[in-house]
């Protein structure tokens, strides 16, 4: 065997130029495949885990008809008993409890439409990273009252700053028109300029004093200890309690569901292309190989290699091109990698529209090891099935090449 | 007991379309320690009769026997086995491995038959000071003359202890002193050690150091005969 690497080896560098090129060309295709791959990875997540970790949270609790009707008296029944639930389940990292109603926004410019969200800043500040967002002002932790806290581009639309006073209007629990006068104490912006023109937050005890009688919820958002556990917390809440129905964030949010089967799509689908280049590019190399050398391995065979030999040799040398090529192109592709994981690839030029959009400009690219193993497996497999038809056909050359005179 | 021998032995090339008879009943046989050189026109059947003692190519009817084994009965990996260890190649083009040292030409196929390392070394420089190459072991095909390719070549094909040795018109690419310097060498082998060489060639000047000249014309034995060696070192 130490023979035949040998052989195999120097057989590679007879063309140095043509071996340096397929070995160019794979370093190059795996290292931008990998990190393309890398950073789809890392934009599905940025994406999944913004939208959790400050809004969607892992889990939650409504009215089972409150996110199809909206309607405010559509409220969470029973909600203290289920807060006390919640708080003696070591999965539940924490959980806030939201009063959600749609209602109207003015300002002197204009009315718009917009969903008036009710949180309690306490545990809100715990469970989700919402206030992470405030770009001017504060958050609802203020101790200005009835202090309303909007998005920037529906502050802009409407020429509101901080300091400035709105009016917000919704139907009570009993279908009458209410309306308040809130303070704008802060301005937001999240990686969603719709939902940011879309959204307005308030503290949920001076919502709840316009909208209800007693104090009600719609929402019951949780972050539990890892997002494997939300499908089990989501079936023990349905089954513990009446009127309530409990999601999990893929079943909240079908889109980003979607979006993780999009993303990993993605991968597979760049992967394929990656494969199929260098599936051709081994070939092409091979066959040229083996044409060029139809009389030595006739020696070869005449002289008394096996057949089965020859087979080898023919695939280790594309083995060791690959092998070679794709440990340099996946090296240079975990430097590029963990570069931008940490800094970041800021791609400012398309801010505007990524946030359009709810992308995050600035993409850090993830990659598992696991996916680092599986693409290197993945790689030497289809280097083996392409190098598979240039080496049967080495076997099946007549030792009588070697004999031929021409 | 001769080492080599073919019974009515026959080759026909595209039996099903244009039938080419290169063969025609072949009955001769080598013995040990022959220096034999096969001769005749392009296309009378010197080099299929190479090949089928050599076992490369198949007889379409007939029996090629050596040391008792009809090779032509054999399996493919078998007979591949069988070549490794019996038969010495010698082509035209010298057909070395270019990546190679001339050592390691000559320990490939000792390497192939498993001997140990040592005696690898051992035989594969002896062999190539044998055939005057001491100083050039380490020396690739490309660094190389054609003579000198070609006696590595012979070094190759002495390596493996074969029963015999068939060369294809081993000096046609050869200049005159290159080409008597290879006889030489492998005239002195057949002398001092007994080895068998089998030849076919055009060439006259192989033809002269023959002691034994097999004459084909058509597929068939024209003359078998028995020289003395006009020029011998």
């Amino acid at each position: 065997m130490k023979t035949l690497i040998n052989i195999s080896w120097r057989n590679i560098w007879r063309h140095p130029a043509r071996s340096s090129v397929l070995i160019a060309a794979i370093v190059a295709g795996l290292w931008a495949g990998v990190v393309t791959v890398g950073l789809i990875n890392g934009l599905m997540l940025q994406r999944i885990d913004y939208l959790i970790e400050s809004e969607v949270t892992h889990a939650q609790v409504h009215n089972p008809e409150f996110l199809s009707e909206g309607y405010s008296w559509l409220h969470i029944p029973e909600h203290d008993e289920i807060a006390r639930w919640l708080e003696d389940d070591s999965r539940v990292q924490s959980y806030t409890l939201r009063t959600i109603t749609d209602g109207m926004l003015q300002s002197p410019v204009k009315t718009s439409g917009v969903r008036i969200r009710g949180v309690d800043t306490e545990t809100e500040t715990r469970t989700t990273t919402f206030h992470e967002n405030i770009v001017e002002g504060e958050y609802l932790d203020s101790d200005i009252p009835n202090a309303v806290i909007m998005g920037k581009t529906l502050a802009e639309d409407h020429n509101m700053e901080v300091g400035n006073r709105i009016v917000l209007t919704f139907e009570d629990t009993n279908n009458e028109l209410t309306s308040g006068s809130f303070n704008i104490v802060g301005i937001f912006q999240s990686a969603s300029t719709t939902y940011d023109e879309l959204n307005v937050f308030v503290r949920s005890d001076e919502l709840n004093q316009l909208l209800s009688e007693e104090t009600i919820y719609h929402e019951i958002g949780m972050m539990l200890e890892h997002e494997d556990l939300a499908s089990s917390v989501v079936s023990d809440i349905n089954q513990t309690f009446t009127g309530v129905e409990a999601q999990t964030w893929r079943q909240l949010s079908p889109e980003l569901s979607m979006l993780v089967e999009l993303g990993d799509f993605m991968v597979i689908l760049i992967t394929l292309i990656i494969m199929i280049a260098l599936a051709f590019g081994i070939l092409n190399t091979m066959l040229m190989a083996l044409f060029e050398r139809m009389r030595e391995l006739g020696m070869l065979i005449s002289i008394g290699m096996s057949r089965m030999r020859v087979f080898i040799m023919i695939m280790m040398e594309s083995i060791i091109l690959t092998i070679t090529g794709a440990a340099a192109g996946m090296l240079l592709a975990w430097f590029s990698i963990n570069h931008f994981s940490e800094s970041g690839l800021n791609l400012e030029m398309f801010a505007e529209g990524a946030a359009q959009l709810g992308w995050d400009h600035i993409i850090y690219p993830v990659l598992t090891p696991l996916e680092y193993v599986v693409i290197l497996i993945v790689v030497v497999a289809i280097t083996m099935l392409a190098s598979m038809y240039p080496a049967l056909k080495g076997i099946r050359i007549n030792p009588l090449e070697a004999a031929r005179n021409t | 007991m001769p080492i080599i021998k073919t019974e009515n032995l026959s080759k026909i090339y595209n039996p099903d379309t244009v039938p080419v008879h290169a063969l025609n009943d072949v009955n001769i046989t080598f013995d040990e320690g022959e220096f034999t050189a096969v001769r005749g026109p392009s296309g009378s059947g010197k080099t299929t009769l190479l090949n089928m003692i050599g076992g490369l190519d198949k007889p379409t009817k007939g029996e090629v026997i050596i040391n008792g084994q009809d090779i032509s009965k054999m399996k493919d990996s078998k007979r591949i086995d069988f070549r490794l260890h019996n038969i010495g190649f010698v082509f035209q083009h010298y057909n070395l491995i270019p990546v190679f040292t001339a050592r390691e030409n000559v320990s490939f196929i000792m390497l192939l038959q498993k001997r140990s390392k040592k005696e690898i070394r051992e035989r594969a420089d002896a062999l190539l000071d044998q055939v005057g190459l001491g100083k050039k072991k380490d020396s690739r095909p490309v660094q190389m003359s054609g003579g000198e390719q070609q006696r590595v070549a012979v070094a190759r094909a002495l390596a493996s202890e074969p029963k015999f040795i068939l060369a294809d018109e081993p000096t046609a690419n050869l200049d005159t002193e290159s080409a008597m310097n290879l006889l030489d060498i492998m005239n002195k082998m057949n002398q001092e050690q007994n080895v068998t060489f089998i030849f076919s060639t055009h060439d006259q000047r192989v033809i002269d150091r023959a002691r034994r000249v097999i004459t084909m014309v058509d597929g068939a034995i024209h003359k078998d005969e028995k020289q003395e060696v006009l020029s011998e070192q």
